[in-house]
């Protein structure tokens, strides 16, 4: 799938701006007439300033912006972009600094740490902030019902069924929400692996090897030394992810994600998954559960962490109009056509009440449930830092490499997690070693 | 004798001027010819001129600013590589797997079709070859539902019958035999080439070697066999260049890592290519990769062709 919404005759002699839509959100079907509808706003409201929309299919548009650059061919802005596509293209993002200061930008209106989220060294300011999106437990509260089961907290600190909420209670309320075919929950023991027809949790679009190793805590393939090192936290994640798949039985492994019977990788949206681990965007793809809500992140050791995505729109620095492409910058960082379409929180606190309250009435007459939102908010006070999308050395082949161990973590039983966990760090340390 | 020869090119007709129509001709076919020739020019020779000059830089496609000539460093680091290594041997691996097996079925299926005992062979026709009009992305996506090990109709009838059924996708084991299955799927357009093949065997040959009291297998191998074998040898070439350049199926059904799948099991030497030049953005290098790989095409090619004396039959020649 791909759009390009350049009309030569509509543009006339204005300057013609493109903005390239697939490296983040932007390309479900849900959320393109969205984007047009924003786009043809812009262009009926301009007479010097003439915006294209570009839009490509996720998994090629990092081959196509690569491409593109290489042939001169660089569209003026790029977005929403999240932190690894920024990796991914570091050194061709514009430093905004100065048109920031040039427009008079009022920057009290974002948290401090979000401005600096985009602050780089050695590449400055590449985006101001836009939409952040916390991580949360989505809940189906049909399946709880079900199985007479209390709902999961909605306040962190909170118990639940008089036990912490932790790791360790998750795990065991996933088994109990984790049915075969007969019946059977995943605690019993007639319970026949083989044939499950719910599962009790599944980290969903979320299981790449540091997403899954950030539910136990933040941390980083790199240590205080620059070298590569595995935290003691994330192997345990791993290990608990590994065994809820091929042992415990509450994690659908990929063979389970990827059928039709659980909504091909949209397990959620299947109605045969009873907690979903994954970000507010998700509220873009979530359709046909008819009874849902959120809950809090549990913790691990006493502390919970609700990871954090954050998009933005940047100016690429080959840009030939960087004045004109700000303007649309800033016109796209207000559109509320976007915010509905990426279901993207504002960054800008002023505009947050506005950006629930149109959940609510969207999801109004799909979810018998008003969801709880202040747990999304409260999830922002729990964040991971070091980020889990953060910058490594030798980005893309570490990367690479993370997704193959991620992708067998996913899909052997037999995988020895801590061999192959010493392994990886063995690995990574040679990739680090080649550009140091 | 050599007199004779040395004295020829003076009884040879003195070469004439091509005559007004001649010449008209000629420009006409060039004048037709021009699209095909305009194109191969734009979108096959120069971009292989151009990758053969990367292929000494070390051009990556996020910086061609900074390109420069490396000389014959990207050669080097080739031989050292250990992921070509591993590409090289998946993708032999693979073509000793599955170029017989893309042979033989084929033939199987074309001499079933062409049987006088078959009935309604043009419907078996039409249904051997109709996987040919599915596009290779959505046939291998309907592949990877077909093997799923929960909800894949393979698994399922192997469960009826009472097998286990196997992890066809994740087993790096079975990555191999996975898509050599996938494979026979496309077997179309050979089976139908080969059931030309056979079609054009004078009928008398049978028929006399009847009567010589001659069984199918002598029949098959003595007769058969040998007047199709320029047909076996151009499918034959075919088939090993595809095996070289197995691609689309492995990057599709192990899309998560890159075409890598378990183990590296399914990093076949283009989908090595490819993350280098696409992944990796180290177009210079995997430039070099991409000539690697025409040198050892043609080599083998070129080996084929030399066999080619000891068993293919042309009946044209003595």
């Amino acid at each position: 799938m791909s759009l390009n919404t350049f009309d030569p005759a509509a543009a006339g002699d204005r300057v013609v701006i493109r903005w390239f839509v697939g490296l983040g959100a932007g390309t479900q079907p849900d959320q393109i007439p969205l984007e047009e509808e924003a786009v043809r706003k812009f262009n009926e409201s301009q007479d010097k300033i003439y915006l294209a929309l570009e839009l490509v299919e996720n998994s090629q548009a990092y081959n196509i912006l690569a491409t593109r650059i290489a042939s001169g061919d660089v569209p003026d802005i790029i977005g929403p972009v999240g932190v690894r596509g920024r990796n991914a293209f570091k050194g061709q993002l514009l430093d905004l600094s100065e048109l920031i200061k040039k427009h008079n930008i009022d920057l009290s209106v974002y948290d401090t740490e979000l401005v600096d989220f985009y602050n780089l060294e050695g590449q400055g300011q590449i985006g101001l902030p836009y939409a952040i999106y916390p991580s949360f437990i989505y809940f189906n509260k049909d399946l709880f019902d079900e199985a007479d089961l209390p709902y999961p907290p909605q306040t962190y600190g909170e118990q639940y069924d008089g036990k912490e909420w932790n790791m360790d209670t998750l795990r065991e309320l996933g088994m109990k929400l984790t049915v075969d075919e007969n019946g059977n929950d995943a605690t019993s023991p007639d319970f026949d692996p083989e044939k499950i027809v719910q599962f009790g949790f599944h980290p969903q679009w979320n299981n790449q090897a540091r997403n899954v190793g950030t539910l136990f805590g933040a941390g980083s393939l790199v240590g205080p030394d620059g070298n590569a090192q595995i935290p003691e936290h994330w192997l345990a994640a791993w290990e608990w992810y590994h065994a809820g798949m091929f042992k415990d039985y509450f994690i659908p492994h990929d063979a389970y994600v990827n059928s039709d019977a659980f909504g091909n990788s949209n397990v959620f949206n299947s109605g045969k998954l009873a907690m979903a681990w994954t970000h507010l965007w998700y509220t873009c793809c979530l359709n046909d559960v008819e009874n849902w809500d959120i809950a809090v992140m549990p913790s691990y050791n006493g502390k919970p962490t609700a990871k954090l995505h954050a998009d933005t729109f940047s100016i690429m620095k080959a840009s030939k109009h960087p004045e004109e492409a700000f303007e649309v910058l800033l016109y796209l960082l207000q559109s509320p056509e976007l915010t509905q379409a990426y279901g993207a929180m504002p960054a800008d606190k002023t505009r947050q009440d506005e950006f629930f309250a149109n959940l609510d009435k969207r999801f109004a007459e799909t979810n018998k449930s008003k969801v709880n939102w202040q747990v999304a908010i409260d999830s922002l006070n729990y964040v991971d830092d070091p980020n889990h999308e953060e910058d490594l050395p030798n980005f893309l082949k570490v990367q690479n490499e993370l997704d193959a161990f991620a992708n067998a973590m996913r899909t052997q039983p037999d995988f020895d997690v801590k061999a192959e966990a010493e392994k990886l760090k063995e690995t990574l340390q040679k990739l680090f070693d080649e550009v140091n | 004798m050599a007199a004779t020869l040395q004295s020829s090119p003076a009884r040879q007709p003195a070469r004439r001027r091509p005559s007004r129509l001649a010449r008209r001709e000629r420009n006409w076919g060039l004048v037709f010819l021009a699209p095909w020739i305009i194109g191969f020019c734009l979108f096959f020779a120069a971009p292989m001129l151009a990758s053969l000059v990367f292929s000494f830089t070390n051009y990556n496609l996020l910086k061609p600013g900074e390109t420069s000539f490396i000389g014959l460093e990207n050669w080097r680091r080739m031989v050292n590589d250990p992921n070509v290594r591993q590409s090289l041997g998946v993708t032999i691996r693979f073509l000793l797997v599955s170029v017989p097996v893309a042979m033989a079925v084929p033939l199987g299926l074309a001499l079933l079709v062409n049987s006088r005992y078959l009935l309604g062979k043009h419907i078996f026709r039409t249904l051997f070859y109709m996987p040919m009009m599915v596009p290779i992305v959505a046939g291998t996506m309907i592949w990877q539902g077909v093997l799923n090990t929960q909800s894949g109709w393979l698994n399922r009838i192997l469960g009826a019958l009472g097998l286990p059924g196997p992890d066809w996708i994740n087993n790096p084991h079975l990555v191999i035999p996975t898509l050599t299955l996938i494979g026979i799927w496309g077997i179309g357009n050979t089976m139908v080439i080969m059931l030309a093949g056979l079609q054009n065997v004078p009928t008398e040959l049978y028929d006399a070697a009847l009567v010589d009291g001659a069984g199918p297998f002598y029949r098959f191998f003595k007769i058969t066999l040998p007047l199709i074998s320029p047909v076996i040898f151009y499918n034959l070439v075919l088939a090993m260049i595809g095996a070289f350049q197995y691609f689309l199926q492995p990057f599709v059904i192990w899309s998560s890592t890159n075409g890598a799948g378990p183990n590296n099991a399914s990093l076949f030497y283009m989908v090595n290519l490819y993350r280098e030049g696409w992944a990796y953005y180290q177009m210079g290098y995997a430039s070099t990769l991409a000539w690697a790989m025409f040198f050892v095409a043609l080599l083998v090619t070129v080996a084929l062709f030399a066999t080619a004396k000891r068993w293919v039959y042309y009946a044209g020649e003595k």
